[in-house]
């Protein structure tokens, strides 16, 4: 990626594999997001959190091309995010917010049809693999309609990283898995930011970021009220929760 | 129960208001007024032409087609609203969860439906003609009467789609032998000189028993179809056979052949494919095709043909409607694709569909004994069917079954579709090969369609 400091100029050059610039973004009369400046370094894990309504989501799609930001401008991976939605798209991988495979297909067919688009050449391993680890192998064929939440998310996790992505964008990853599953999918993840991919979740469950995240930042009504490294937070013996609910209190008396 | 109803109501209000401003849909029954106003002060230039009796045939054919449409689609847009705003969004689905039987939501269903179609359609279309009826020469009684006749056509009409559709959930056979039993009746009282179309027969001479029956033939259908009724997913076959990349591969010369696939197998599995081929093809063109061969005295050879080519174009542009009802962008807005990536493998799957009224133009052609203008009908039909989609494309994108009910976005389909269509019908009617002028009309739509890709590529998606 490019970096932002000129060769020699002393600073350590940091890789940001995703960079928002006073990004805003209204809808009708809410402010949805309020000039949110955020960088997320290559190979972290990096979640993003807030109260309900605070943005979360609307950042999400901001970055994947799907909602066109009021002001600023975000690039992903190299790649502006107005100007280039579809190549944005074409590198990462994104579960959105709903889990809306398309009614009528079959969880493999939609898995066939991501494979078609993204043009993947190993679609019939990669399935099966996911079919296997995910445990939903037994409604492949059965329509996306008919499937349980959990099982459209894990088929929403599946296309996702179907083209091994080097950045995921996830909406909420966990919320309708149980703990099993939960532990499995926190494994995944860690596993994979390991291989030095990067993952980009966003979350209100706070001990699921503190367990996982190496980077975190705040959003409260649009605005950003922090961001840092997980750990510098833990380190002084704070929980997340309790430095996320002090912040989001002082915040909501702005 | 009523407090369902009434939530009902406003959802319904909402559902369209928010579509497009509730201002925008507010003007829509302000539209119908007026063109049944302004087309009622023509009924003294167009009597000598068609006599009053086939003026009010059409016109109660007209609702009645109505009523069947509106219930057909309004049996569908619990399913599309499901697709597009997610699960259990709309009341008829939220309401399984309160301690009421499937039933009683059907009913308020129904009842809704009817109601808020009537003060929508119906009441403006009658008052936009009792407003010219003085002026028409017509006496005020007629009206009232109307208002009475045309309602109970269009409840035949809803109540008939209510029917349909539950035999066709019970059983696709039953539903062929009921199509066949119904059209066999109505042709046996047609040669025996009786019009099982009731509410007309009221309108041209009232009589109390009349009224009775017409009555009795709707809640009867009511009835039956709630009857008939049967709670969720009771027999629906839990397991299905991968077809997504057999159908891709045959459909492998489209440019977006998965998605191709895609559009193919949402029309099959959603029933659209039967359901919508039925009542929002063959049904409407029924009565097109009986309301023009009242015309066929008027109109030069083969005008018949020509012209009922050139509306079935305009019915066979409304399949993009098909292709995008149960789709909403959501599940491409993960996947390397653009609004304009979707739209044109929507064009491309449209194309394939026009199999059907070409087929259907080549049946009606030689039935009619007018095979040797065969060509310039299947020309003009799939031109203008081209044509229409292509408007249809600029102006709603991959949204038309909501837009159109956008009373701006109306008028400027009809009037982008209306005034090409005169003219090459008037042109038909001079010589039938004229018609094949109508490619023509490729050419423009192919600007047009090129000219919507790039306007709605920079628009944001609505609808996930
Ligand atoms: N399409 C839309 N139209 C109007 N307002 C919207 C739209 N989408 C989001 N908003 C508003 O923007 C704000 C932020 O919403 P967003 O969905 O981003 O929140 P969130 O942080 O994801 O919340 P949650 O934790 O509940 O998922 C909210 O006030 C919401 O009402
Ligand atoms: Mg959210």
């Amino acid at each position: 990626m490019r970096c932002e400091h000129p060769p020699g100029s002393g600073d350590a050059c940091v890789t940001a594999i995703l960079d928002v610039r006073d990004l805003t973004k209204v809808y009708g009369d809410t402010t949805a997001l309020d000039n949110v400046t955020l960088s997320v370094e290559e190979g972290a894990l990096f979640g993003l959190l807030g109260p309900n309504g605070s943005g979360k989501t609307t950042m999400i799609k901001s970055l994947t091309g799907q909602v066109r930001p009021s002001g600023g401008s975000a690039t992903v991976l190299g790649r502006d995010v107005v100007a280039d939605p579809v190549g944005v798209r074409s590198q990462v991988g994104i579960i959105p917010e709903q889990e809306t495979p398309p009614s009528f297909l079959t969880s493999e067919e939609y898995l066939h049809l991501v494979g078609a688009i993204r043009k993947i050449p190993d679609i019939e391993e990669q399935m099966t693999w996911w079919f296997e680890y995910l445990e939903f192998g037994e409604k492949r064929d059965v329509l996306c309609k008919d499937l349980s939440r959990g099982t459209r998310q894990k088929l929403m996790f599946a296309q996702a990283f179907l083209h091994r992505p080097v950045l995921a964008l996830i909406d909420e990853p966990l919320i309708n898995f149980d703990p099993i599953m939960q532990e499995k999918v926190k494994d995944f993840l860690a596993d994979y930011v390991k291989k030095g991919n990067t993952i980009f979740i966003s979350t209100h469950i706070l001990e699921i970021a503190e367990e996982i995240c190496s980077g975190f930042a705040v959003l409260h009504k649009g605005k950003l009220l922090s961001t840092g490294r997980v750990a510098d937070v833990t380190e002084g013996g704070m929980h997340l929760g309790d430095y996320f609910l002090s912040l989001v209190r002082a915040g909501g008396h702005v | 129960m009523f407090e369902l109803f009434l939530a009902m109501m406003k959802e319904e209000w909402r559902v369209h208001s928010t579509m497009f401003g509730s201002l925008s849909f507010a003007l829509y029954p302000v539209l119908i007024f007026a063109i049944a106003c302004m087309g009622s002060f023509l009924i003294p230039l167009i009597r000598p032409l068609l006599p009053f009796g086939d003026l009010a045939l059409v016109t109660h054919a007209l609702f009645l087609l109505l009523g069947l449409m509106v219930g057909a689609f309004g049996l569908l847009i619990n399913e599309v609203m499901e697709r597009r705003f997610g699960q259990a969004s709309t009341l008829a689905y939220a309401a399984r969860t309160l301690p009421l039987s499937e039933r009683v939501i059907f009913l308020n269903f129904v009842v809704k439906d009817t109601v808020y179609y009537f003060v929508l359609w119906v009441l403006p279309f009658v008052a936009g003609f009792a407003l010219a009826a003085p002026f028409a020469g017509i006496p005020l009684a007629t009206p009232a009467l109307l208002l009475l006749t045309l309602s109970l056509s269009f409840l035949t009409g809803l109540s008939m789609a209510f029917f349909l559709s539950m035999v066709y959930a019970r059983s696709k056979v039953l539903l062929a032998a009921v199509s066949v039993l119904l059209a066999g009746a109505i042709f046996t009282a047609h040669l025996g000189g009786v019009s099982l179309f009731l509410p007309l027969t009221l309108f041209r001479a009232f009589s109390p028993v009349t009224l009775a029956a017409a009555c009795a033939v709707v809640l009867i259908l009511a009835a039956l179809s709630i009857a008939l009724l049967r709670p969720e997913a009771a027999a629906r076959a839990k397991h299905h056979r991968e077809m997504l990349v057999p159908l891709a591969r045959r459909l492998s010369p489209l440019p977006y052949p998965a998605l191709a696939a895609k559009d193919c197998i949402d029309l099959l599995r959603s029933g659209s494919a039967v359901g919508q081929t039925l009542f929002s093809f063959l049904i409407p063109l029924g009565v097109i095709w009986f309301c023009l061969s009242l015309l066929d005295p008027f109109l030069p050879a083969s005008g018949i043909l020509l012209l009922f080519a050139a509306l079935t174009g305009v019915v066979a542009s409304t399949m993009y409607i098909w292709l995008t009802m149960f789709d909403s962008f959501g599940p491409y807005a993960c996947l390397p694709l653009g609004v304009a990536d979707v739209m044109k493998s929507k064009v491309c799957s449209f194309a394939v569909l026009q199999l059907l009224p070409a087929a259907f133009i080549a049946l009606v052609a030689v039935c009619a004994g007018e095979a040797a203008h065969l060509l310039p009908a299947l020309v003009l039909c799939l031109s203008v069917s081209f044509y229409g989609l292509a408007v249809t494309v600029y102006l709603t994108g991959l949204s038309p079954n909501v837009l159109l009910y956008d009373p701006r976005v109306l008028v400027l389909y009809l009037l982008a579709l209306g005034a090409p269509l005169v003219a090459l019908i008037v042109l038909s009617f001079m010589n039938p090969w004229y018609a094949t002028a109508s490619v023509v009309l490729v050419g423009v739509g192919w600007w047009v369609v090129q000219k919507g890709f790039v306007k709605w590529e920079g628009r944001e998606v609505v609808g996930y």
